[in-house]
């Protein structure tokens, strides 16, 4: 192709460019808060200038469309909520706030940017790894404030190391049998030549690949650490946007790639997302750390999340990135709270110990008990909601035990989040701990986390057609369009 | 506009408390109760509106709203009351309105958040009443969920923290498969709207199974006799306020849904489970009035006469005859004003002495007389004398059981005597005997407690007095309902 479109990359340039700038940014002001101003505008402005570019191609292996524009927009939104979070921390970790924290940050959203937009098997292993790269040095630097970082990094980067081997793997088998990289190609040769065990053994490597990414269970043995590991606002990006990204572009490689062969990768998905969810929510019971429980609360939702790939039709995948969306807002909200309790006092963190808030702070009081009861999926909660699309598909595919049983295991998984409830405000204060004011870069990024959830759980009408028609836009673009 | 809307009005009016509740501050205590309270009053007055309108003639719904909610699975916004609803709505906000009053002093620490909860309670009880959207309805119907988790947990006795994560799960648990019943009923039909499933019919193997799924939830709720574990537990451990929500409305609503949902949308399922409700029923009759003998705790002793009176209640239901069902319905406001009352009663003896132990007590008549002549009037009620309210509805219940079982109403009839019993041996050990030291110089009844009981002593009269100024809204529904089952 001798024309390339650049401005179908733009984003991604800017990102780049700006990624690159935040390392040098202290050569050139001195000022201690000059990378985070940066980074925010050029967030706030890239959450525009998102819907100003035009769709199209940039060579074959990228395509800007409806579906991956608007996947970058809620990815922007939030890193936006990310960064405040972490601004928020700074206060009182000083020691972290290095402008490559910030730099950091931003290659790792470059990367989940070209992952949705990949359209070829290797694109997406290479914006993988430019995703999960910066994340092992995030972890690391938590190595500062908490002994932990550096296992946590350790144990994330070579689980991170054999995901890539599967996922390389896989395309290698892929290759052998169809000839090509491209999804276009491979959805051709599938439709033509049908199921065959060789895609299915491929198509399986992929998917380990990436269940290492999103920790179903018997890939989940990092998750904790290096959630525990990590400073917190990283927790946060890494159990909501990482995840949100790679099942959203999981369910578009679903549609592109392997669509032919949904019923059988369904199969594949259902052992383990029922043992995901099931393993999560019994593990999350007995912690008493608030970062370990809710660190296994997100493996279970990544879990309930990819239930519909097991429904395995169009509205399946719809849900599952509407669940996926869900759950990132409920997690950097959610972890965001616990971030603000680490930077009053470390003991804070420790479940049993959260008696004192009920009796000092009622508004945090009541955040927790909102995002607590929504990630147990309680109505009118936006948890609630999600999860009420996924089992309608569920039951709508034939699959009405399956719904039994991930309604079993989410009565098991409710244990956890009102015993955090139950914490707050039944138990007496078990130490004396001094809060810190509830300042503007926790509250800002948590009330809108908090009243995106109720505003999902009271009137999720116009959140669900959105994720509709996006999907139902890009699939018609897809097979119909281009 | 206010007519046409005042069921909205009726449900979401103390949002406007919640609101303002919210913005005071927490240690403006009397502000805060006050403000409950006029929000909630007015909600009663309203309530009053609507049961003035009420046309007793008709059978099908009446006020009712409907509005698109969620185009994407079809969801409404859909409220209305016939004859078997439109009583639960004022009695709900009634029972609140009197929860403020006896908690006005009995909740000494985080009253904003007391407060809060129990108007968020209100909201979601009344939902429940009156959603005949069936999302709608399993919306309310878990909402009510957390704010009693926090009502029981926090402000709760001793062992509060247990018996609250049971009934949370508990509850939750049941709901599930009514939830999954729900989703298939949907899927099936392509609506959550009450008035199109009613239409609709399914092979009776799929009938019995949703039936099982509702069921299940409600009977959880009511709570019949194998799933009742988490009642005493509930009702003794949570303060005042909350045992009388738990006993006046909460587990009202199983029973209430029993009628609103499964007896229309699954007759044949109905018509074929009746046998193992009936004798369910009886169980839970006779098994909850033998467990009331061997109580040591006055609340416990209360709770466990909960599940003998519901046993009434669903053995009214699944007679399928115009009194029995009468009846049930009439039995079920009684429950709430009668069992309500005695849960009040027995808080205002637990707010001066701290104990629910009946051992401790003896001889109360000789130091607060008025508080024994009332607490008599609903020990009366509660075992069924001529003349108080729960005389009329056990009468009813039993003569249209009758028709068609006799064996189980001979059972049923035991559990009667057995109610006598316990309740009056229950009066005698705390009211009469020696006067024990423990009693001698409580102080006499506040106003706010006089408050409380009072309008519960003029209903148990009413009703048992003329009890056609409540059946009279019941008659032409339950004929409709009754259709359902031919």
């Amino acid at each position: 192709m001798a024309y390339l479109n650049f401005n179908v990359i733009g984003l991604e340039l800017l990102f780049f460019l700006i990624g690159c700038l935040l390392f040098f940014v202290k050569d050139f002001i001195k000022k201690e808060q000059a990378a985070f101003f940066l980074s925010l505008v050029t967030l706030l402005f890239a959450l525009i200038f998102v819907f100003f570019l035009p769709f199209g191609d940039f060579t074959q292996s990228f395509r800007l469309d409806f579906f991956s524009s608007s996947m970058k927009f809620l990815m922007i939104f939030g890193g936006i909520l990310i960064l405040l979070l972490s601004r928020g921390y700074f206060n009182k970790y000083l020691v972290l706030n290095y402008p490559e924290y910030f730099g950091l940050l931003f290659f790792s959203l470059l990367g989940s940017f070209v992952m949705v937009s990949a359209m070829d098997l290797l694109t997406f292993y290479i914006a993988i790894e430019l995703m999960s790269f910066p994340v092992y040095f995030l972890i690391a630097m938590g190595y500062k404030i908490n002994k932990k970082g550096i296992e946590g990094a350790f144990k994330y980067f070579f689980l991170g190391v054999f995901s890539s081997v599967f996922f390389i793997l896989g395309i290698a088998i892929l290759y052998a049998y169809t000839g090509s990289f491209f999804f276009k190609d491979l959805i051709f040769v599938l439709g033509k030549k049908g199921t065959h065990w060789e895609i299915l053994l491929g198509a399986l490597f992929v998917i380990a690949g990436l269940s290492i990414k999103l920790s179903f269970v018997p890939f989940h043995m990092w998750a904790p650490d290096a959630y525990e590991g990590a400073s917190l606002p990283i927790t946060a990006f890494m159990s909501g946007i990482i995840k949100f990204s790679v099942l959203a572009t999981l369910v578009k490689v679903m549609l592109m790639a392997f669509f032919p062969l949904r019923i059988e990768i369904g199969k594949i998905f259902l052992p383990i997302v029922l043992l995901t969810i099931l393993g999560g929510n019994l593990m999350a019971i007995k912690q008493q750390n608030l970062v370990r429980m809710l660190a296994y609360s997100s493996i279970a939702h990544a879990g309930y999340a990819s239930l519909g790939f097991i429904i395995a039709d169009f509205t399946g995948y719809t849900f599952t990135v509407f669940y996926a969306f869900t759950y990132m807002i409920m997690s950097i909200g959610a972890f965001g709270l616990v971030a603000w309790l680490e930077s009053c006092d470390k003991r804070l963190v420790e479940i049993p110990n959260l008696g004192i808030l009920g009796k000092k702070n009622g508004l945090v009081s009541f955040l927790i008990l909102l995002f607590m009861f929504s990630l147990a999926g309680i109505p009118p909660t936006a948890g609630f909601v999600a999860k009420f699309y996924l089992l309608l598909g569920l039951v709508k595919a034939g699959s009405w035990l399956i719904a039994v049983l991930v309604l079993l295991f989410s009565v098991i998984g409710a244990y956890p989040y009102i015993r955090v409830v139950k914490c707050v405000y039944m138990d007496k204060a078990l130490e004396k701990v001094e809060l810190r004011p509830f300042k503007w870069e926790f509250w800002l990024p948590i009330g809108l986390c908090s009243v995106l959830i109720l505003l999902m759980g009271i009137y999720p009408q116009p959140f669900a057609s959105f994720f509709y028609k996006t999907m139902f836009l890009y699939l018609s673009f897809f097979y119909f369009g281009s | 506009m206010f007519k046409a809307h005042l069921l909205s009005w009726i449900l979401w009016f103390p949002l406007l408390g919640i609101i303002l509740v919210w913005f005071v501050p927490r240690d403006k205590v009397r502000l805060i109760k006050w403000i409950t309270f006029l929000a909630l009053l007015f909600d009663l007055v309203l309530s009053c509106v609507l049961l003035k309108d009420f046309n007793f003639a008709e059978s099908g719904f009446q006020f009712v709203e409907k509005a698109n909610w969620i185009e994407l699975i079809n969801a409404k916004y859909f409220l209305g009351v016939d004859g078997i609803s439109v009583l639960f709505v004022p009695l709900s906000v009634l029972v609140s309105v009197l929860c403020v009053l006896i908690s006005w002093d009995s909740i000494k620490y985080r009253v904003k958040e007391f407060y809060l909860c129990l108007l968020f309670t209100n909201i979601a009880m009344v939902g429940v009443f009156c959603a005949l959207d069936l999302f709608l309805f399993y919306v309310f119907w878990e909402a009510m969920l957390i704010p009693l988790y926090l009502i029981i947990g926090i402000w709760g006795g001793p062992r509060r923290i247990y018996a609250t994560l049971k009934f949370f799960l508990y509850t939750f648990f049941g709901s599930i498969f009514m939830f999954v019943a729900i989703l298939y009923l949907f899927i099936k039909t392509g609506t959550f709207d009450y008035l199109e499933l009613s239409r609709h019919s399914f092979p009776i193997e799929v009938e019995k199974l949703l039936f099982l799924g509702f069921a299940f939830a409600f009977a959880v709720k009511i709570p019949m006799w194998p799933v009742h574990t988490w009642l005493p537990d509930a009702h003794t451990e949570a303060p005042t306020a909350g045992s009388v929500i738990l006993a006046g409305i909460l587990i009202k609503i199983g029973a209430y849904g029993l009628l609103r949902f499964c007896l229309p949308l699954f007759p044949h399922a109905s018509l074929y489970f009746s046998k193992l409700i009936l004798i369910l029923s009886v169980i839970a009759i006779i098994y909850g009035g033998l467990a009331c003998l061997a109580q040591e705790d006055l609340k416990r002793l209360i709770a466990y006469s909960s599940v003998s009176h519901m046993g009434f209640v669903t053995l009214g239901i699944f007679s399928f005859n115009p009194v029995a069902i009468k009846g049930a319905i009439l039995q079920m406001i009684n429950h709430g004003i009668v069992t309500g009352a005695l849960f009040m009663c027995v808080g205002i003896i637990y707010d001066r002495t701290k104990t629910r132990q009946i051992s401790y007590y003896g001889g109360l008549a000789s130091t607060m007389p008025f508080y024994a002549a009332l607490f008599m009037i609903f020990t009366l009620a509660s075992i069924g004398l001529p003349g108080t309210n729960g005389f009329v509805g056990e009468f009813m219940i039993l003569l249209g059981t009758f028709l068609k079982c006799k064996a189980i109403v001979f059972f049923a009839a035991l559990g009667v005597i057995i109610g006598a019993a316990y309740m009056l041996w229950l009066y005698q050990r705390v009211f009469f005997q020696n006067v024990s030291e423990n009693v001698k110089n409580l102080p006499g009844l506040k106003f706010n407690e006089i408050a409380a009981v009072l309008p519960m002593v003029f209903f148990v009269f009413l009703i048992g007095l003329y009890p056609k100024v409540v059946l009279a809204f019941m008659d032409t529904s339950v004929k409709a309902l009754l259709l359902y089952l031919k």
